[in-house]
């Protein structure tokens, strides 16, 4: 028994995610939804792994440390689902709710990283309320290992604004790329700002 | 862990000698061990490589009371060939065993979760058994070598030094183990499986059980039939299941399922597999596995949790109320999770009712002292 697309989709997850642009260390705009400022050179995939309602950077390439902007998950949408894979073999994916509170978007995100990831070693923890973009948010930290054995640790920032998931959730392979770079992360939150459509009345 | 070498050792297996004039049409003898400058040697060699790789791999479950059940479960099917076997049990949710050539079986826990009794489970590991017996994988290799088909074999080999590159390790191994066997050996793997089965004393219509209950819990999947990878990679369940059943009718035959030693043999990884389950959110199949398991075992706090789960995290219209009775089940019993009293919390908000709420978080408090998520429900409630 084996299951062959689940190898072709770990190769495509790899070999998909080539072409970046370059974010300088100024204001920037994230989907037109969503304002931070940087604090150092960032590279924005233009085409990842990630698919969905979601912008994606990196610093030092995907498999060290990823940035997965949430620019305004609407109801009824998945947080994000594999790009490369064969969608009608997949089981439907979990999708957010308007009406979720924190827990719940934490119970989303993990059952999200188990199928993307295809992992069972994933933790959430510490989910506390925090003031962000001038509103209501929540933030919790995440450890992730993925199927190369490598454990990731992360942070998740979140709110919900008109009914939309709006948040950032940053990961690196401990310790180096997490510890390094956490503090330009809690850059980025501080900075943040809802714009357009996303912005709160 | 050198994997990228992993696609040129299989190139380098193409210049090897077939040992001897043996013939692959009977069992491989107990102990047996290929000369390594031999085609089946070098096969060995990249499985046992890849072997290396999965003893390290933390996904596998190393709980010592589950190796030793189905390190039993083996050696009963096994016999003889009991030392020959090695069994890795591989945290993975979905229903998949593999068995590699040098003897490498790997069981993955969705599959434990999916047999409802050690017959089931000896069914499985029976017919993994048989393609070892059998050496398919070798034989699999001199038909496509034969056939001047060895572009395909090699892509495969290719396609796992890929993944190799991209550090999947579990991946790996499980492929490494398994080049797509034929469907007359998937036939006769069937009916090795069951000689073991019934050698051992074990009913062999739990052969049959295992894939209807997998056809029936597809069928509550979201995915096309069309496009399972089950179906797809398989001979026709359907035509499979009637082999089995016609097989399991003939002669009486032992009559063991071992059900309560299966519970037992798995109940340290229990809430462990039923969580991983619930990860999943395929709400169908879930629903379909808890209530076979719970057909067999009514007053299982664990699964009525479970089931429960499957209803609060689907949230449709008339799931809350179905996942309070489910709730309600599992506290009946005495082995309710303590996180059933958590999961009650988060209805009772759901429905807006914070009394009730803050009593379920004291009773979730009482049953787990040093919950780590206390001060995120005691949040929620404040908001
Ligand atoms: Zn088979």
């Amino acid at each position: 028994m084996i299951k062959l697309s689940a190898l072709l989709f770990a190769v495509a997850l790899v070999a998909g995610c080539a072409a970046y642009t370059l974010v300088a260390p100024q204001r920037q705009n994230v989907a037109d939804v969503i304002s931070v400022e940087p604090g150092m050179k960032w590279n924005k995939m233009s085409q990842s792994a990630y698919e969905g309602h979601v912008e994606v950077w990196t610093l030092d390439g995907l498999t060290l440390n990823t940035l997965v902007f949430f620019t305004g998950v609407p109801d009824g949408e998945p947080l994000f689902v594999p790009r490369f894979a064969d969608k009608a073999r997949m089981e439907k994916p979990p999708v957010f709710r308007s009406t979720m509170n924190p827990l719940e978007i934490q119970e989303l995100l993990h059952a999200t990283v188990a199928r993307f990831f295809r992992t069972t070693l994933a933790e959430e923890r510490n989910l506390r309320a925090v003031s962000i973009a001038g509103g209501r948010g929540f933030r919790f930290e995440t450890r992730v290992v993925g199927r190369d054995e490598v454990e990731r640790a992360g942070v998740f920032v979140g709110t919900v604004a008109g009914g939309k998931l709006y948040g950032a959730w940053f990961q690196g392979a401990r310790l180096h790329y997490f510890e390094r770079y956490l503090p330009e992360f809690e850059r980025i939150v501080a900075s943040a700002q809802l714009t357009g459509e996303a912005a709160r009345k | 862990m050198n994997r990228r070498g992993f696609g040129c050792a299989l190139c380098a297996l193409a210049a090897m000698r077939a040992a001897g004039a043996q013939t692959l049409s009977e069992f491989v003898e107990p102990g047996h061990r290929p000369p390594p400058d031999t085609d089946e040697g070098g096969l060995w060699g990249l499985m046992d490589r890849a072997e290396r790789d999965l003893k390290t791999s933390r996904f596998v479950v190393r709980d010592r009371a589950l190796n030793a059940y189905l390190r039993e479960v083996v050696c009963r099917l096994g016999k003889d060939h009991c030392p020959d076997l090695r069994l890795y049990v591989v945290r993975t949710p979905q229903f998949n065993a593999s068995m590699a050539p040098n003897g490498m079986m790997q069981v993955w826990t969705g599959l434990l979760l999916r047999c409802v009794d050690e017959a089931q489970l000896a069914a499985i590991l029976g017919h993994e058994m048989g393609h070892y017996l059998r050496r398919h994988t070798l034989e699999r290799y001199r038909d496509a070598r034969d056939k001047s088909n060895f572009g395909a074999f090699l892509s495969l080999g290719l396609a796992v030094a890929g993944v190799g590159l991209a550090g999947t390790v579990a991946n790996l191994a499980l492929l490494a183990s398994t080049f797509a066997y034929s469907r007359e050996q998937e036939h006769e793997a069937d009916r090795i499986g069951l000689e073991l089965m019934a050698k051992a004393g074990y009913t062999r219509i739990a052969a049959a059980e295992v894939w209807e209950q997998l056809i029936a819990e597809l069928a509550a999947g979201t995915v096309e039939r069309s496009q399972s990878v089950l179906f797809a990679t398989h001979p026709e369940p359907e035509e499979r299941l009637g082999a089995l059943r016609a097989a399991a009718a003939q002669a009486g035959g032992a009559e063991e399922r071992g059900l309560e030693r299966h519970r037992t043999g798995l109940a340290a990884v229990r809430e462990l597999i039923v969580r991983d389950e619930l990860s999943l959110r395929q709400y169908g199949r879930s629903e379909v596995v808890f209530d076979r398991l719970l057909a067999q075992a009514p007053g299982d706090g664990l699964l009525w949790y479970g089931k429960g789960e499957v209803y609060r995290l689907r949230a449709e219209p008339g799931d809350l109320a179905r996942a309070m009775e489910a709730y309600a089940r599992a506290l009946e019993s005495r082995e309710a999770p303590p996180d059933t009293h958590r999961s009650i919390v988060m209805v009772e908000l759901k429905q807006g009712d914070k009394a009730r709420a803050q009593a379920a978080l004291d009773a979730y408090l009482r049953a787990k002292p040093d919950a780590a998520d206390a001060g995120a429900l005691r949040m929620l409630l404040e908001q």
